[in-house]
């Protein structure tokens, strides 16, 4: 069983170019947690998760201190909006490196590069590095636990 | 005389690459130790019973007995239980949170290091001044500006203030009478100058306490009862620093002992605690006593300060005040711990020659202490502050420095120089 099974066609993806303001709107829209960065030549550039957004406003605290869980209301931080800079900046500064598999990946292995690089989706890219699809734990995750009955 | 001039080389060569940071400074320490070794064994004037003969092992076993002390005490979580008992006691208003997180820093700094200290009580810092909606940097610059000063007041509150301490024949009690007094003026000045320089941050209200109020400081204290058997053994250690006239004893004894006692009773995992130790800082001081060791050994320290004896003793305040600036200026810029190790044998070689230097010592030790909160990379303390702001929204820049920074010190050593004038007859006796 390969990635290339498991994984949706037609994927939702943006433009380096694009804005942070863009991103977030195609996040709402498409109701979805990954957008593959993908260039004029449909190569995927990058990956922007939902998390790398709404870590813009998160708490400086939360990097900082080991632990959190003793923080029961966040204050005067729960106010905070992302600056229009911020809003303005193109995903490509922000985006994580393009970590993806071939169509013809493994299951196991494509659930090791989701778990190792923090993941929630896997593009999924031919042999020129083009986006052809996009996997998610869960799309991988139950294929893989098929195989267990 | 080749043999003085070769060591002399060796020295300044060594102080340039610790002071240009080619070489981390351990290994630059190492070096020059090692090339006064060798050179000395060529030339005839320095052997390796000399180099081992000229470690300060009281100095290196106060700084270990004190790292032990500081590595059972930081993984307790006690530093940030503290931090966050006091901003609540301040109930988020600015000032008063700037006052009682700054004495605390303080306090700290006195007895145990201030880089560990400004580490530990950075993050949560951060974290009150989010839950209030403030700018964390006039918080973390008051820190690392009033553990600098602090740290000055006692024996163990700083390196440079260990190593007088040994060269001078200093004890606890000395600084405590001679110190103290003069750090505190400082310290107060230096609060007052930064709530007059932040005002306009200070201004702020916190809008929503709430998130600062219901912290519960129980859950940040980790280990509560090694965090207090570790401070009941620090405090007895303490009281018998007071007492080492007294009973003839050297805080290195007092400090291993107390180190020992602790570990004896807390029982942790000891290559955890010793992986805190900061060996290289360890290994440094006996790289540098090495190597001054040999420089002292030609004599040429003594012909240096014959030059200048001569001064010293036609205006001897006016060169205690001039010795307090110029190492305030060079430890705004340079490590502290290397221009203290320069300048002890050259005050010592002063002393050889028949010159008072008993004020020199604090002239010393308030230069290279107060001297490194002048610019952003004049102490450790400093450096890592601006580290950890650079991974935050608000980072603290240069230029803020100089504009904040700068003028603290500048207050602080003016302030300290009219108390060494005031206090020369005192600290010459």
């Amino acid at each position: 069983m390969d990635l290339i099974h498991c994984m949706k066609k037609n994927v939702i993806h943006i433009s380096p170019e694009a804005t942070v303001r863009e991103a977030a709107n195609t996040f709402i829209q498409h109701h979805i947690g990954t957008l593959p960065v993908v260039d004029p030549d449909g190569r995927l550039v990058g990956i922007l998760s939902i998390r790398d957004l709404v870590s813009q406003v998160l708490p400086d605290f939360v990097n900082m201190m080991q632990d959190i869980d003793f923080v029961l209301d966040f204050g005067a931080a729960e106010t905070r909006q992302p600056e229009s800079d911020v809003l303005m900046t193109p995903v490509k500064k922000i985006m994580s490196p393009p970590y993806s598999g071939r169509g013809d990946c493994s299951l196991l292995r494509a659930s090791a590069l989701i778990k190792k690089h923090n993941l929630l989706d896997l593009p999924v890219v031919d042999d020129e590095d083009r986006l052809i699809g996009i996997a998610s734990l869960v799309d991988i995750g139950t294929r893989f636990l098929q195989s267990w009955k | 005389m080749v043999d003085g001039i070769i060591a002399l080389i060796i020295f300044i060569f060594t102080l340039y690459l610790i002071f240009s940071e080619k070489l981390h400074r351990t290994i630059a320490g190492l070096f020059g130790a090692a090339a006064m070794l060798i050179f000395g064994k060529i030339f005839g004037f320095f052997n390796e019973s000399d180099a081992i003969n000229t470690i300060d092992y009281s100095t290196l076993g106060l700084l270990l007995g004190m790292m032990i002390l500081v590595a059972l005490l930081e993984p307790t979580g006690v530093f940030e239980f503290i931090a966050i008992k006091a901003a609540q006691v301040s109930k988020g208003k600015p000032g008063k949170l700037l006052v009682l997180l700054g004495l605390i820093t303080t306090l700290f700094s006195m007895f145990l290091d201030n880089v560990t200290t400004v580490i530990l009580i950075a993050p949560v810092t951060i974290l009150i001044c989010e839950l209030l909606g403030f700018n964390p940097t006039p918080f973390l610059i008051a820190e690392a500006l009033l553990s600098d000063t602090g740290g000055i007041a006692t024996l163990i509150g700083d390196p440079p203030n260990v190593l007088i301490a040994a060269a001078a024949g200093l004890t606890f009690n000395d600084f405590l009478t001679h110190s103290l007094p003069i750090v505190v003026v400082a310290w107060i000045t230096a609060l007052l100058l930064l709530k007059l320089l932040f005002r306009k941050e200070l201004s702020v209200i916190p809008t929503n306490i709430e998130g600062l109020m219901e912290l519960n400081p129980r859950e940040v204290l980790k280990d509560g009862k090694t965090a207090v058997k570790v401070l009941i053994v620090l405090g007895l250690a303490i009281l018998f620093f007071f007492l080492e006239e007294l009973l003839h004893i050297s805080p290195a004894f007092i400090a291993l002992t107390a180190a020992t006692i602790a570990l004896i009773w807390i029982r942790p995992d000891p290559r955890e605690t010793l992986s805190r130790i900061e060996w290289s800082v360890l290994v440094f001081f006996a790289a540098l006593f090495i190597m001054v060791g040999g420089l002292e050994k030609t004599g040429m320290l003594q012909d240096l300060a014959h030059g200048v004896a001569g001064l010293a003793q036609l205006h001897p305040l006016l060169f205690g005040i001039l010795l307090l600036w110029l190492i305030a200026l060079l430890s705004a810029f340079l490590d502290n711990i290397p221009i203290t190790v320069a300048f002890i044998p050259v005050i010592q070689s002063l002393a050889a020659a028949g010159v008072n230097v008993n004020a020199y010592w604090w002239a010393l030790a308030f230069g290279a202490g107060l001297g490194g909160n002048g610019t952003i990379i004049g102490s450790t303390a400093n450096i890592v502050v601006a580290s950890l702001s650079e991974r935050t929204r608000n980072p603290i820049t240069v230029k803020l420095w100089n504009k904040r920074g700068l003028p603290v010190m500048l207050a602080t050593l003016i302030n300290t120089t009219i108390l060494f004038i005031i206090a020369y007859p005192f600290l010459s006796r």
